[in-house]
């Protein structure tokens, strides 16, 4: 229990302060990708690969442009691979290159902190990047080429949040686990693609197996509940299924976070 | 709250560590060690590789918990406020620990954001800490910029930045060269000076012999002495280290007079043997060895380190 309530500590918020300092220290280059990336998708799958799709794609029943699809899937799919690389690279480095654990171990900072620190951050630096790419969003809607329900957006913002975080633990446990950072291409082709491909973020998952799978992904949820709610259809189902599922990995997750690291970083 | 050192020495130990013990890997790395340190001292530990000294460091300053045993600041059990008891205390680890993502100023503001109550006047005390410090001049600089001297210098003001009143100093001067380790040694004076306790480890014995006001000395994770170095190179050691040339036809008597005597084995150091000896021991060695040349001169810890190095001499 105190180690998931040492989220709300002092010390969480200053190693937080840390990574943003650090951030905002290369904003200008920081803010590139997530401007870029969205332009990027839309011009080759809304637009490149939706050109094949004249009549549109058929999502729960009803027709939807497929550049309409893919807007909501890409802000799911943004969240989930910031928030993993986030804390599968960027700790990682911290951790083993950078040291920069250990030298916050040394003052008043606990691991917990450290753990907790790292997710988020994770949370807060995807919701930037989703906030982000929303805003792009926006932009391409005022051009005539989107048309989602922007009025929903900001209720965007705190579930991307909570979904960041969750993915953070998830990828701060292959950060304990893997020996160099070479073996990241195991969690990443093992679990990372696998759980990005069967999400529905890119495309519906037509397979009755895929669909029964992706019932326990979370990212299918999210992708599923963020179109729910720009499309405007069911997001009620998903986002309480996304909230279950959130909940247990940030449950299961953190704890097993703070064990994993404690062996690894304090031989303990 | 008070945060400059106090030069008045309390009555009782500073830091006071009853009966460690710590299991690392299923192996008893720390088993038993008692020590203690004042305001104003530097207390020395020592021992060979694998003997515990880095994990002793480690509970003391909370990066472990221990398994067994107690550890007090000032009196009070550090495990009941350990946040608190980490507010006054400096580590300086034994590897270079720098944020590589700031330069040497932005090093040490950060770390003063790692305490509560936060340190007064940040800018001033970073401020003074690089002029202290001889860092002014790379203030703006990246600490992997820095030679290993000044490296060392940045890791020590960054475990000062919170004005802390017990500092611990991990091997501060591996690596260094002569004149930047008599810097440290200047600054690790300097601060004994103004009240703070220091807990060093160091390999070097020179430098634990001219910097520690007292030595506890580790072996196989125990204390196998504590008290001055010079009482404690009595203690381990004797007065006088006889040392001669191991090529001598009479060198299978002197060890069989070691062995009869129960002194175990000599000390072997490319060809030469150092014979610690009590003054009674010694001439009793004149006596049986009158023709043979040999040197006298007082034991130092790198005696002591060869034979906690040799368990089974004697």
């Amino acid at each position: 229990m105190r180690g998931l309530t040492a989220a709300l500590e002092w010390q969480s918020r200053a190693v937080v302060g840390r990574h943003l300092r650090v951030y905002l220290k290369n904003w200008h280059t920081s803010f590139l990708p997530p401007v870029l990336e969205p332009i990027t998708l839309l011009l080759a799958f809304g637009l490149g690969l939706g050109a094949y799709m004249s009549s549109g794609i058929e999502w729960n029943g009803r027709l939807v442009g497929y550049i309409n699809f893919v807007a909501p899937g890409m802000l799911a799919y943004a969240t989930f691979m910031t928030a993993i690389f986030q804390s599968l690279f960027g700790a990682f480095i911290r951790m083993r290159y950078q040291r920069t654990w250990e030298g916050q171990l040394t003052t008043q900072i606990e691991l917990r902190h450290v753990v907790w620190g790292e997710i988020l951050w994770a949370g807060l630096l995807t919701t930037s990047y989703v906030a982000i790419v929303s805003l792009v969003l926006s932009g391409c809607q005022a051009l005539g080429v989107l048309q989602l329900r922007l009025e929903y957006l900001p209720l965007v913002i705190p579930i991307v949040f909570v979904a960041a975080c969750a993915f953070a633990a998830l990828g701060l446990c292959f950060t304990a686990l893997v020996p160099t950072i070479d073996h990241m291409n195991l969690p990443i082709f093992l679990v990372v693609l696998p759980v990005g491909f069967v999400s529905a973020t890119y495309f519906p998952l037509g397979h009755p197996v895929l669909a029964a799978i992706s019932t326990a992904n979370p990212l299918y949820h999210l992708a599923e509940g963020l179109r729910g709610l720009l499309l405007g259809d069911r997001a009620g189902y998903h986002l309480a299924g996304l909230a279950g599922l959130l909940a247990v990995m940030l449950v299961i997750l953190v704890p097993l976070d703070m064990r994993l690291l404690r062996k690894r970083v304090l031989g303990d | 709250m008070k945060c400059v050192p106090s030069v008045i020495k309390p009555a009782g130990p500073l830091l006071e560590a009853r009966a460690l013990v710590k299991r690392l890997g299923g192996r008893l790395v720390v088993d038993g060690v008692d020590l203690v340190c004042h305001a104003g001292q530097v207390l020395g530990l020592l021992g060979p590789n694998g003997a515990g000294k880095t994990t002793t460091l480690r509970m003391l300053y909370g990066f472990l918990s221990a398994d067994a045993g107690a550890i007090r600041f000032e009196g009070s059990d550090v495990s009941r406020d350990l946040n608190r008891f980490k507010r006054q205390l400096g580590v300086c680890t034994q590897e270079d620990t720098f944020d590589g993502d700031f330069t040497v100023r932005q090093n040490l503001e950060v770390a003063a954001g790692y305490f509560r109550p936060r340190p007064p006047e940040v800018r001033r005390r970073v401020d003074e800490l690089l002029e202290r410090f001889a860092l002014a001049t790379y203030a703006g600089d990246k600490p992997e910029a820095l030679s290993g001297g000044f490296r060392r210098r940045l890791m020590i003001a960054r475990a000062l930045v919170h004005r802390p009143r017990l500092l611990f100093l991990d091997e501060p001067t591996t690596g260094l060269d002569p004149q930047a380790r008599v810097a440290v040694w200047d600054l690790v004076n300097g601060l004994r000076a103004e009240g703070l306790g220091i807990v060093l480890t160091t390999h070097y014995m020179d430098e634990a012999e001219r910097l520690s006001d007292a030595l506890t000395v580790l072996a196989q994770g125990k204390v196998v002495a504590h008290g001055t170095p010079k009482s404690v190179l009595g203690d381990m050691l004797g007065e006088h280290v006889v040392v001669l040339e191991a090529d001598g036809a009479t060198m299978p008597a002197v060890a069989a007079w070691l062995g009869t005597r129960g002194l175990g084995e000599p000390l072997a150091v490319l060809g030469v043997w150092h014979l610690p000896l009590s003054g009674e021991q010694l001439a009793d060695f004149a006596r049986s060895f009158p023709a043979l040349r040999y040197e006298v001169r007082p034991p130092n810890l790198d005696d002591l380190f060869l034979k906690l190095a040799l368990p089974c001499a004697g």
